[in-house]
């Protein structure tokens, strides 16, 4: 169950645009995950849901090569990107918080990867992705002046200014209103077409919308449940009843999985106890 | 409320003409009034925004006006000899009369402050980078600027004079000593501030430990820093000061404190307060000059500078 192409979408590569192999992240002594496998289609949104504390930012933070950097955490493994053994230098990273720098202007924030890279910035192809992300003429204001969504639509700009095959999202659009993070699904759904993207979600409709597949990552040590591949193709209509129905289903599996983990914990506070 | 005595007889003529016409017509009355209050809210409310602004300026104006009024009438009212409190006016003239030799004094005091006050920055947040490197160098290197923080400046400073040949150097020992501290330990506290969400996005685009310093964590310990600095400008005034005093005759032709010394062996005390006046004023100005720095660096970006709309 764990090993997953993606039959219904049709897609047979032979490579994974992301690939996990026994992969296992124990935290302070504590067992995150053991022994995952994960395998992504090239080109597909695949959105990861499950209860709050399971893992999924970790597993996120593990394939960004971001979990190794506490003395705390113990990382093994094999990560692989397109078929080779995994380097940063593909990936790219759209995090809750917006992540501008606030002596930044707007524009200079977007092109901070290439400056980082000591490369000259492409100032008119951030000007263009700042004007499809709907924020034209905001190049020179500082995030202070800006609303919530437009800061996060300046880190998406950013996103897909450094314009890598693979991206990860870590609840990108939760802390947003509910029309701006409708409106920024559709966004992100089509400028990240093509784009192999894991997108870590709480909310099953924001994965039924815009997700190719959905991973259910649930327990301690948390695994992967059978995955959801909803009929058609992104992006949705949330009115339809199939979506309402996998809606409900998904949220009876989150719901059973959180009552099986609160068991689980006061089981094991009764051990301690003894 | 902030209503005008002349909206308030509006208000009441307007009850009085509503009031014979009797109960029936009470409610269009308030609605009428009502109306009036939502027209005039938005200018009684800049009206007062305005009041506020001018009240913050003349009150103390008046009020310090008022102290040295008050200490000029003590004093020839009183006939108090100016050897014992001088008036105002006799510090206001000794100040113009020996301008000559307070303002070259003042020139050194300013001197050993602003040099001492250099030679922190630089150290400052030079020792802070290197905390920041490494936390054994923190750790092992600490305690030190405690120990320097601690000690009072003036228990220190005779020795630095006795160890010191050149007294310059020496002032300026003393002074950098007391400014060092809250620039070192405000821009270690700056630099380790920057969010760890920006730390793993800077690693994740490969960004060097230069880079993550030069665009992440110096520009997140600006704030910091300058809110360090506004201390430290005061503190090295002060250092300076005290260092002169201990220095004492050995200051010969030194700043401000030597003269205030030595009008004091020589009984002249408005000149003492002229010189205090001035150390005052300078300490004001120097206070005043990194706040408005620090006001143009962060208006454009860090929430302590930031006009909102409440």
């Amino acid at each position: 169950m764990t090993d997953v192409s993606a039959p219904s979408n049709n897609v047979q590569n032979a490579i994974s645009g992301i690939s996990l192999r026994s992969a296992s992240l124990s935290y302070e002594g504590k067992v995150v995950f053991e022994d995952l496998d994960l395998d992504l289609p090239v080109g597909h949104m695949t959105c990861l849901l499950g209860p709050s504390g399971v893992g999924k930012s970790s597993l996120l933070r593990y394939i960004a090569g971001l979990s190794g950097n506490g003395a705390e955490a113990t990382v093994s493994g094999r990560l692989l990107f397109n078929g080779t053994e995994g380097s940063k230098a593909d990936v790219a990273y759209l995090a809750q918080q917006d992540l501008l720098l606030p002596w930044l202007n707007v524009l200079d924030n977007v092109m901070l990867g290439s400056r980082l890279r000591g490369v000259r910035p492409d100032c008119g192809r951030a000007s263009a992705l700042l004007e499809r992300v709907g924020l034209r003429g905001q190049e020179k204001s500082r995030p202070a002046s800006l609303s919530g969504g437009m800061r996060q639509r300046v880190a998406l700009a950013r996103t897909l200014m450094e314009d890598r095959p693979i991206v990860l999202m870590d609840e990108p659009f939760s802390a947003l209103d509910a029309i701006t993070r409708f409106e920024l699904q559709e966004l992100a759904s089509s400028l990240l077409a093509g784009k192999t993207t894991l997108l870590v979600t709480h909310d099953p409709l924001e994965a039924l919308r815009i997700g190719h597949r959905l991973l259910l990552l649930t327990g301690s040590p948390a695994r992967f449940e059978t995955p959801i591949d909803p009929p058609s193709e992104p992006l949705r209509d949330a009115g339809t009843v199939e979506v309402a129905a996998l809606q409900a289903a998904i949220m009876e599996r989150l719901t059973a999985a959180k009552h099986q983990a609160r068991a689980a914990s006061s089981n094991a506070q009764i051990q301690a106890g003894q | 409320m902030n209503v005008s005595p002349a909206e308030r007889s509006n208000n009441a003529r307007a009850k009085r003409a509503a009031a014979p016409s009797g109960q029936s017509n009470a409610g269009s009355t308030t609605s009428i009034l009502e109306e009036e209050a939502v027209k005039s809210g938005p200018d009684l409310r800049a009206a007062a925004a305005r009041r506020e602004r001018l009240l913050r300026i003349i009150l103390p104006v008046v009020i310090l006006t008022a102290a040295i009024l008050g200490w000029e009438a003590m004093v020839r009212i009183k006939e108090i000899p100016h050897y014992i409190l001088p008036a105002p006016s006799l510090i206001l003239e000794t100040l113009v009369k020996d301008w000559a030799v307070l303002s070259v004094s003042l020139v050194k005091t300013l001197e050993i402050t602003f040099a001492a006050l250099a030679v922190a920055v630089a150290g400052g947040v030079g020792l802070a980078v290197l905390f920041t490197q490494s936390k054994w160098i923190e750790i092992s290197f600490f305690p030190f600027a405690v120990i320097l923080q601690v000690t009072p400046i003036i228990a220190i400073a005779p020795l630095i004079l006795i160890y010191v040949d050149t007294i310059p150097v020496a002032l300026l020992i003393c002074a950098w000593i007391v400014a060092f501290f809250p620039i070192l330990s405000n821009t270690t506290l700056g630099l380790n501030s920057a969010d760890h969400n920006l730390r793993n996005l800077f690693q994740l685009y490969g960004a060097t430990r230069w880079q993550t310093l030069r665009y992440l964590r110096l520009p997140a310990a600006m704030p910091y820093f300058l809110g360090g600095l506004k201390i430290a400008g005061g503190l090295a005034l002060i250092g300076a000061i005290v260092a002169e005093f201990a220095a004492g005759s050995a200051g010969r032709g030194a700043g401000l404190a030597y003269r205030i010394l030595e009008s004091g062996y020589r009984l002249n005390i408005p000149r003492m307060f002229a010189a205090l006046l001035l150390i005052s004023v300078t300490g004001i100005l120097i206070f005043l000059t990194f706040s408005l720095l620090s006001h143009l660096m962060l208006r454009k970006w860090h929430e302590s500078a930031i006009k909102r709309e409440n």
